[in-house]
């Protein structure tokens, strides 16, 4: 069927906010239930024919994630004592359909029974907002298996990895020199590496075609569509129910509320930059975890004051980044690692740090090249990495045997919620809408820090196990001034007092207000939180339609 | 003339992965992305944003950041084209601080050898006026650019005949079967 289209004054049965990882799904599962759906999308429709091997283009003139160059300026400060700076790239997101799912690197690690309980296994951290979530492994464990299915992972069951109701539809991805040194690594320390489950087709599946491994995953757009993106895997599906409009180009500005306490539309700028409002029985806001909460906040009014659904002033806080750490090194022989998807294999022993160490924490160690596998982002950070000068003929010919003999080892850890970790509107700062711009407070948790450490000197035995020279690497010891992982901000919880939605997404307080994306994740996992988000989606639009089912929206 | 892979050169690489049935399925994409890649700026092409007389500064400037020995540099491809092509994309800091330290170097080459011109200066002493300023803005901005000029996509200008991938070893490949290195191959042919 062809896709949708529905006037503005028609009420749809629900607005969508954002067509990325969540946001796909969601439009998808609806529409499929026979629902009504405009899905709003502020980037293009971009498609595989689209993507180029361009790091010029999506590395520093950041054409998939915009910036202040574009009209869309962040501004980050550590401490809410600090007045916030315009910087390039504070909560980073690709603003295109499939949102960043589009662009990521496709690591799939499914969370673990553990990360949903840690709080009462682990005990509470004072000064943090370290909680149960109200769901188990167990209620996300089905859907998680529709992620594995339904969009796409290649993988194999690891040693340490949670049970599963059903295989992976895909075999592993074939391993890289850099997997094979670091399962050696791991062999010597009496540790496991084991092959890394990746949203990446290894062999056709659905009616996409499998990796061709060209390379060119983190930060790009796959141009076979081998990567499983929902603009891959989701989106056409959605389009094709003949019950979803996907409206691009549109940016939404405020999320209307009546007196009643009911929402009942959204106005938004269109393609043309003309002010619309589309009417809707029920809006979903998968816009991100900056941007949901500036939204929330945007929407503000007499009888929500403190923004839209914050009666628990837990919106756009508990800002969680997660960590990382990056030991690189070279080898005798050539890797070519610039090859293929980013990583094959995968550390998980240190999923959960001894409680002995004296700090929460916990993460797992995967292997890449140091520089995304792209050239010129090699060539600027190849001295700081392996020594040498910045400039000149030996920099040059450095460079000539560095790219294609290095390797990195990389780790992915913990991060903890915290108040003063937030996204706030800056009161200085607008978009080129006119909208206060997202001002994002971060300052890592000292435990997230000392297991940064952790993992980074782990990865520095590794690297040493693996025979490598010139071993070098980095962890934000002061901790992080931006990411791409933004998690936490309307929290789901039992208690309306400290969360913004229910375990069932709806929020506490407007009945027929849905928030479904990475704002949603209660802890921060160990670092690869897409598939989390996917699976959260698939449960969400699932209880979502049987609510409207029951007429409860 | 474009070094990226080409459509006879695909369907070569396409047969010797001809057990890699999947492949196949992927060709139209392939043979799509093969056909954006876009040439070069011609050498001798006319500036479109900076002066001939900075362009030739400049470009000395790059030669010695990625110099021309045994292999091309930053001359042979086309860094100062890649330049003139990004700076006038809303790039004016950029140009603001490149202008000014070329201002600062030529009057440092002046004061030290007597030469208004950096091109006309010997390698030697334009490395020791380049060590002087090797922690400033205009030098980072420089070096930046050069980089990026030889490694970015030859539709910026730049990486002439992909001269800087060929350098570092990296092909614009858009499609690859195992093994990719030394250690997966002994990996795989290790029985595992």
């Amino acid at each position: 069927m062809a896709e949708a289209v529905y006037p503005t004054r028609e009420e749809v049965d629900f607005v969508i906010v954002g067509s990325g990882a969540a946001g796909g799904i969601m439009a998808r599962e609806l529409a499929t239930a026979g629902h009504s759906v405009v899905l709003m999308e502020q980037g293009p429709h971009l498609r595989a024919a689209d993507f180029k091997h361009d790091e010029w283009g999506y590395d520093v003139n950041r054409d998939l994630t915009w910036n202040h160059r574009r009209g869309h300026p962040q501004t980050f400060r550590k401490t809410e004592s600090e007045t916030a700076e315009v910087r390039d790239s504070v909560c980073g997101y690709a603003h295109n359909v499939g949102g960043s799912s589009v662009h990521f690197s496709g690591n799939f690690w499914r969370f673990r029974p553990i990360d949903f309980m840690e709080a009462s296994v682990r005990g509470s951290i004072a000064g943090t907002n370290f909680a149960d979530w109200p769901i188990r492994y167990e209620d996300l464990e089905p859907y998680y298996t529709r992620v594995d299915w339904e969009i796409g992972v290649s993988g194999q069951q690891g040693p340490w990895d949670p049970p599963r109701s059903r295989d992976y539809p895909c075999p592993p991805m074939p391993v890289k020199s850099s997997g094979v040194l670091l399962e050696r690594a791991a062999e010597q320390l009496g540790l496991t590496a084991y092959p890394a489950p990746v949203a990446i087709l290894s062999q056709p599946h659905n009616g996409r075609p499998g990796c061709i491994h060209c390379g060119f995953c983190n930060g790009y757009g796959c141009e076979v569509d081998a990567k499983s993106s929902s603009m891959a895997a989701m989106i056409p599906q959605a389009l094709a129910t003949g019950n979803c409009e996907l409206r691009t180009g549109c940016t939404v500005g405020q999320v209307i509320s009546n007196n009643a306490g009911r929402v009942t539309e959204v106005t938004y700028w269109d393609a043309d930059g003309v002010e619309q409002a589309q009417r809707a029985r029920a809006v979903v806001l998968c816009a991100n975890g900056a941007e949901t909460p500036r939204l929330l906040f945007l929407s503000a009014n007499n009888q929500h004051p403190d923004g839209l659904a914050n009666s628990s002033g837990m919106v756009g806080k508990n800002l969680m980044f997660n960590g990382y750490t990056s030991v690189s090194g070279l080898f005798d022989e050539p890797l070519n690692d610039w090859k293929s998807v980013p990583a094959t294999r995968v550390v998980h022993d240190y999923y959960s740090l001894d409680p002995a160490l004296g700090f929460y924490g916990g993460g797992g160690i995967d292997s890449r090249h140091p520089s995304r596998g792209v050239p010129m982002g090699f060539a600027r950070s190849a001295p700081r990495m392996f020594g040498g000068p910045a400039w000149g003929s030996e920099f040059k010919n450095n460079l000539a045997r560095q790219f294609s003999h290095a390797a990195a080892f990389e780790g992915h850890t913990t991060s903890l919620p915290l108040d003063s970790n937030n996204v706030t509107l800056d009161p200085n700062v607008t978009d080129r809408w006119g909208r206060p711009a997202v001002r994002c407070t971060y300052q890592d948790h000292p435990d997230d820090i000392a297991t940064m450490r952790f993992f980074y000197e782990l990865s520095i035995e590794l690297m040493e196990a693996a025979g490598a020279s010139n071993i070098d690497g980095f962890y934000p010891e002061n901790g992080q001034e931006g990411n791409v992982h933004l998690l936490g901000t309307c929290r789901m919880g039992d208690d309306p007092a400290s969360s913004v939605i229910d375990s069932s997404h709806r929020t506490h307080d407007v009945e027929n207000l849905f928030i479904c994306d990475g704002s949603s994740l209660v802890t921060s996992g160990r670092g690869q939180p897409t598939m989390t988000i996917m699976a959260l989606a698939f449960r969400a639009a699932e209880l979502i339609d049987q609510a409207a089912q029951r007429g409860e929206i | 003339m474009t070094r990226s892979i080409n459509r006879r050169e695909f369907f070569a690489l396409t047969a010797r992965a001809a057990s890699k049935s999947f492949i196949v399925l992927s060709t139209p994409a392939i043979l799509a992305a093969c056909d954006r890649a876009a040439p070069a700026r011609e050498q001798q092409a006319a500036f479109q944003t900076l002066q001939a007389q900075e362009a030739a500064e400049f470009e000395a400037i790059a030669a010695r950041i990625i110099p021309s020995d045994e292999t091309p540099g930053a001359r042979e491809a086309g860094v100062i084209y890649f330049m003139d092509t990004v700076l006038a994309d809303d790039r004016e800091q950029e140009l603001t601080i490149l202008r000014q330290g070329l201002a600062d170097l030529q009057q440092s080459a002046q004061a030290e050898y007597n030469q208004s011109s950096f091109s006309q200066l010997t390698e030697a002493q334009q490395d020791a006026l380049l060590v002087n300023i090797e922690n400033s803005d205009f030098f980072a901005t420089m070096r930046f650019l050069t980089i990026a000029g030889m490694f970015s996509l030859p539709e910026y200008g730049g990486n002439r005949d992909l001269v800087g991938y060929e350098l570092i070893g990296f092909e614009n490949q858009h499609a690859w079967a195992p093994p990719f290195g030394y250690y997966d191959a002994e990996y795989n042919g290790g029985g595992q």
